[in-house]
């Protein structure tokens, strides 16, 4: 239990560097920078510790879920509390959460410091609280807790994004992400508060003491409620009138509003390319670990309620597989360096969204797990990138600097193979599972998601191109051919603090993938899918049967309630290898597409050639537009008459009772003439009039 | 049982016997104005008296020996009843009245005739406490007269002053006009049962009979004459109206703006806090034991009288209120608060079901709004003794400013004022919620209606002074020369106690709801 008691630490101590370096940071070397590393350092052990717990390698119990502070005491009522809940989810998620907040603090050493920034306690105290949010959220055990640090993470990405708040571009970014993210949140906290009234309880999973249940969680009580048909408990159905199914679903599609929010999925991803106006370390921590990765993992967190509402899990997926592909075909047209890295990186957390929608838990669990490491390499070489030509981002400037900073360029490249999905980098494995699971749970689902699922592994296929395709274009344009500017031709060089976490991204982008080759396990028969293995748990007992967390419980449910099944039209071995032929050929594809047209010594647009197709990619198919129009030409004219009615109807009831009640007022002032003879003849008058009314009523006359 | 009997009227003994020593330390010296003496002796007497009336009500007099307590202390064959009611009231009456003499100490210290002003204070509270004891329409007539002639006397006690003697007067001759209806309604309800004291005259009613009172005990007269319900309504609805001149209630108030405005502020304090509560604690009695609503219903009714309180309450708080709303004057938009208070206190007879269901939530509604507006409104008054007493004119504009010079009072003076409306600063919110409650208790609609607008109402004219004192500048000089011991103890221990009402409110109302319980 010993690595458990500790994992309140793993929280807090990037809280603490948030306090140290906001309150002492300007009195400190490097502006709070070395606080961070060490808290953050010192998580990234106890995440280790912790993560080997649950493995059990060490300590006795491989499961935790306990309240450890009443927020507020309700009486016969609903008692608001924080907990921590340690499974095999949250443990691997403290993991890359950890190791990424760490090689992005020493990132920021090269990327801030050493270029004479201002500002740096400010900077490093939001990192830290940014990485203190992300870490509460993923040790959550129950939803309104996991709320208000998913609130919080807002708060940080508002404050980091906005960083350079006196240029122009920033501080709107920063608006926009909090705005668009609120937007989505809005319905999370309708969720948060509609599961909180139907079940009256929060939690994930259900609290064990000494082998009994004494406190159930709501996915447990949803699928009570829909596999055994135990609606009793859940007075709330007969309030709402609708079916347990429906109604759940509709509660699932509300929080499933935060996640749209925060992942960035369509229509709500408009804010992810601006957000890219922070400083880049904040946005390799964005994309690959804190704020995105959020919304994903919530999904993650509460799959066995998604996993009962078909209507859900079609959604989940369509809307990833759209967005995958939507993002992607943005990402091919774009300049500037991070602006393609944000296009990718909304297509990529639509895989995840397209794996959990159709079944692939695992699936997406690695992908998130394999994205994130080679999400955060690539920021981080860009990053080196930008040191090294001054701020300038545009593509077209660059050219020819393999040679010039070979560390940034191998490192790049691996995670660009990996974020293509070439075998056999990380990326590889993980979209392919993504793919291959949505084909043949297309095959065989029932209740209409079969066709959902083709529509959603179509999409998320060509995207497939699409991602191999603008890779390598970034990759051309930016590393090979002849420098094309001054600049390029002689860059700035980088220091150990920016090739170190490069480094070891890049030797993980190249193998991290090896957690997890469910195809070679399945060709060769060798148990080598060890992350398979580790979401599984043991088959009997165990933190499955604790928690209902384990993923063959997710199968079962999947199969049994949403009759998502398994189809396989080449047979076993043929589905697999086709499927995974398949997405690597498209990706060959692009890949090579992309060498043919940019990777000669001077590069030329053929961006041209699109002709009008060229002008709605780069106005980003005019979401932003629609939406400014959304928020001008119709929320505005809505929240202007409402004005109108508050301040004509509203206000002049309450002027007009003011009126009325100084005027009455005036004339109960002037029944009280002064002369005492008046007084008396009312007194008495009133009570003759008394005694008249009651007489009369009495019947005494 | 207290033992001797009488002692359980300590708490009037104790005012009686402090005015005595005030007539007896005046006819020694005549011409003495040494306030320190005078007014100690009458802050003596008045802390004595709550002294004693604390002791008794948590000695358990009242409360029914088989419940740990030593049962009602009666005397003079069941003429005064001293119970949990009763000394409610009393801890009430010597409240305000030893806030009232410790203010006046300061208020009066250049006056002649000092002697005669506390005396007359206390003998005025001796009739308060009698008259929270009295179980009969004679006692209860004698201490209500002994309430209201010094009173009299009071409002009038700046005989140079052409608006206190005005006053003065004017009260005077509304209250014979108010004393003799309730003289002829008590006579009416004697002529028709026969009987004055209260259980008996329930007795009568229940059994449809005249009745007689022999060596203290009820018995039916002779004669066997039955009761005329007609009479007994119109002596009911004269009885209402008589102590509705007590309560300052509609259309019964016409004195009370202008007596609370000429009389000195202490006074106006005491007159409508104490006296206000001296009206109610005769009309609780009297109502819940005399005319009790279930038997009159059940008999062919002559009156449901808790209509006619819903009458009084509905128009007084409206009256009342809307009055105040447009003063220009503090010290007049007090006293027609006052008015409106006590609309909210008659909810306390007007919240009931026609077979008299609720009386008790209602009633002790009443009785917990009646001690905390003790509090808070002598507070709020005794503060303009301090404004007059350092000349600060009387209109709301010569408020100005005043919080930055006197930060303590003006403070107390906000917790007074926002609890009198109703704000959670003090104990006057909950026992507003308490008589609101009272009201969707019996689903009375238009009382809690009422009840609601006139508080909102009210936030509006009480948040003027408030506003005056701490945003707005001061407009001409004005020079604060002295801080007052006497007045400022008494406004800062008022606040103290409206504050702390808060807390100790749930108290208070257990308190109340079983003295009415066990009327």
């Amino acid at each position: 239990m010993a690595a458990f008691t500790y994992a309140p630490a793993i929280v807090l101590l990037p809280f603490v560097s948030f306090l140290v370096a906001l309150f002492l940071g300007d009195r400190m070397p490097k502006g709070g920078a070395l606080a961070g590393i060490a808290a953050t350092g010192l998580s990234l052990v106890l995440s280790i510790w912790v993560a080997l717990d649950v493995a059990g390698f060490v300590g006795s119990s491989t499961s935790y879920n306990e309240f450890i502070y009443t927020w507020v005491a309700g009486v016969d009522s609903i008692t608001l509390r924080f907990g921590l809940l340690l499974d095999p989810l949250s443990a691997l998620m403290l993991l890359i959460v950890t190791l990424i907040a760490f090689l992005v603090h020493i990132f920021s050493l090269g990327y801030m410091n050493d270029e004479g920034e201002t500002g740096l306690p400010r900077y490093y105290a939001g990192l830290g609280l940014f990485t203190a949010s992300m870490l509460g959220f993923v040790v959550a055990n129950n939803l309104l807790m996991a709320f208000i640090f998913f609130e919080l993470v807002g708060l940080c990405s508002y404050l980091l994004i906005g960083f350079w708040f006196r240029e122009d571009g920033p501080p709107s970014a920063a608006k926009k992400a909090f705005l668009v993210t609120r937007f989505g949140d809005y319905f999370f906290l309708i969720g948060v508060v509609g599961i909180i009234a139907t079940f009256g309880t929060g939690l994930f999973a259900p609290i064990r003491e000494g082998g009994q249940v004494v406190e159930q969680s709501f996915p447990a009580l949803a699928e009570a409620a829909i596999v055994d048909g135990a609606t009793g408990p859940i007075a709330m159905l007969e309030t709402v009138g609708m079916g347990p199914q429906a109604w759940f679903t509709v509660l699932g599609l509300l929080v499933l509003g935060g996640v749209i929010g925060k992942s960035a999925q369509f229509p709500l991803h408009t804010w992810l390319p601006d957000a890219m106006e922070g400083p880049t370390p904040v946005s390799a921590l964005i994309h690959a670990a804190t704020m995105v990765a959020a919304g994903v993992y919530l999904v993650a967190r509460m799959y066995g309620f998604y996993a009962i509402s078909p209507t859900a899990l079609a959604v989940i997926a369509l809307v990833g597989g759209f967005t995958a592909l939507f993002a992607a075909t943005m990402g091919v047209v774009k300049q500037e360096l991070k602006q393609v890295l944000a296009y990718s990186t909304i297509s990529q957390y639509g895989y995840m969204m397209l794996a959990l929608g159709s079944g692939g838990y695992v699936a997406a669990v690695f992908h998130l797990t394999t994205h994130a490491v080679f999400k955060a390499l690539l920021f981080l070489g860009a990053g080196s990138v930008i040191i090294a030509m001054h701020h300038n981002e545009n593509m077209w400037d660059m050219g020819g600097l393999k040679d010039r900073m070979p560390v940034t360029y191998w490192t790049f490249l691996s995670g660009s193979l990996a974020l293509a999905g070439i075998v056999p980098f990380a990326g590889f494995w993980s979209k392919d599972e993504v793919l291959y699971e949505a084909l043949i749970h297309g095959f065989g689902s029932s209740n209409g998601l079969g066709p959902v699922y083709l529509l959603a592994y179509t999409f998320g296929l060509l995207a497939v191109f699409m991602t191999g395709f603008y890779t390598f274009r970034m990759v051309y344009l930016t590393f090979h051919g002849e420098p094309r500017t001054d600049i390029a031709r002689d860059p700035v060089s980088v220091g150990w603090n920016v090739k170190g976490p490069l480094s070891v991204l890049g030797v993980l982008a190249a193998t991290v993938g090896f957690i997890n080759m469910a195809p070679v396990a399945k060709l060769t028969g060798a148990h080598i899918d060890f992350l398979h293995k580790w979401l599984n748990g043991p088959d009997e007992g165990g933190w499955p049967a604790a928690l209902n967390t384990g993923f063959h419980h997710y199968e079962v449910l999947l199969k049994d309630v949403a009759g998502v099944g398994v189809g396989e039209p080449l047979g076993s071995i043929g589905t697999l290898l086709g499927s995974a032929a398949l997405s690597l050929a498209l990706a060959l594809a692009g890949l090579l597409v992309a060498r043919s047209l940019y990777s000669g010594p001077e590069p030329v647009e053929h961006t041209d050639k699109l002709g009008g197709v060229k002008t709605i990619l780069m106005h980003n198919y005019y979401q932003d537009e629609y939406q400014v129009w959304l928020a001008t030409g119709l929320t505005y004219p809505v929240a202007r008459a409402m004005d109108k009615f508050d301040q004509g109807v509203v206000d002049g009831v309450v002027n007009g009772v003011s009126s009325v009640s100084l005027f009455g007022g005036r004339r109960a002032r002037r029944i009280q003439s002064g002369v005492v003879s008046n007084y008396a003849t009312l007194l008495t008058l009133g009570l003759v009039l008394l005694l008249v009314v009651f007489g009369l009523a009495g019947g005494w006359f | 049982m207290v033992d001797p009997t009488w002692l359980a009227t300590a708490p009037a003994l104790a005012f009686g016997a402090a005015a005595l020593v005030l007539l007896l330390a005046d006819s020694i010296d005549p011409d003495t104005t040494n306030t320190t003496v005078l007014g100690g002796i009458a802050v003596a007497g008045s802390l004595g008296s709550l002294a004693a009336a604390v002791y008794l009500l948590y000695g358990g007099v009242g409360i029914p020996t088989g419940e740990g307590g030593s049962g009602p202390a009666v005397l003079f064959g069941g003429q005064l009843v001293v119970d949990q009611m009763a000394l409610f009231f009393m801890t009430i009456v010597a409240s305000v009245t030893a806030l009232v003499t410790l203010a006046s100490m300061d208020y009066v210290r250049e006056h002649a005739y000092q002697a005669e002003f506390y005396s007359l204070v206390l003998l005025s509270a001796t009739g308060m406490s009698l008259l929270s004891a009295a179980n009969s329409l004679a006692t209860g007539f004698v201490a209500f007269e002994l309430v209201s002639l010094p009173s009299y006397a009071l409002v009038a006690f700046l005989k140079k002053n052409r608006g206190s003697v005005e006053a003065g007067l004017k009260y005077f001759l509304i209250g014979a006009v108010s004393s003799s209806v309730l003289a002829y309604g008590i006579s009416l309800v004697y002529a028709a049962t026969g009987v004055m004291r209260f259980d008996a005259v329930a007795t009568a009613i229940q059994s449809g009979t005249v009745q007689t009172v022999v060596d203290g005990s009820i018995e039916a007269q002779a004669s066997g004459a039955s009761v005329q319900m007609s009479i007994l309504g119109v002596g009911i609805v004269m009885i209402i109206g008589g102590l509705a001149f007590k309560m300052a209630a509609v259309p019964f108030h016409f004195w009370a703006p202008e007596a609370y405005e000429g009389a000195p502020a202490p006074i106006s304090a005491f007159l409508s806090s104490a006296s206000k509560a001296a009206g109610f604690v005769i009309a609780f009695r009297a109502f819940a034991v005399a005319f009790p609503i279930g038997a009159l219903a059940e008999t062919g009714g002559a009156v449901d009288w808790f209509v006619v309180f819903q009458v009084l309450a509905i128009a007084t708080m409206f009256i009342g209120n809307f009055a105040a709303a447009t003063q220009e004057t503090v010290k007049r938009m007090l006293a027609y608060s006052s008015v409106g208070h006590a609309g909210y206190v008659l909810i306390g007879l007007a919240a009931l079901t026609a077979t008299g269901d609720g009386m008790a939530l209602s009633m002790s509604a009443g009785m917990a709004h009646l001690l905390v507006y003790g509090f808070m409104n002598t507070g709020a008054f005794l503060f303009i003794a301090l404004a007059e007493y350092w000349g600060v004119g009387r209109r709301f504009e010569d408020y100005n400013g005043l919080g930055k010079q006197a930060p303590v009072a003006c403070a107390a003076m906000t917790v007074f004022l926002f609890s009198l409306a109703g704000l959670p600063i003090g104990g006057g919110f909950f026992s507003k919620f308490y008589l609101f409650q009272a009201t969707l208790n019996v689903s009375a609609w238009s009382l809690a209606a009422a009840l609601v607008i006139n508080s909102a109402l009210s936030l509006f004219y009480y948040s003027r002074v408030v506003k005056a004192m701490w945003i707005e500048e001061p407009t001409g000089e004005r020079t604060i020369e002295s801080y007052p011991t006497g007045l400022y103890t008494a406004i800062v221990a008022a606040a103290v106690i409206t504050v702390l009402l808060i807390p100790g409110f749930g108290y208070v109302s257990e308190v109340a709801f079983r003295a009415v319980e066990l009327l």
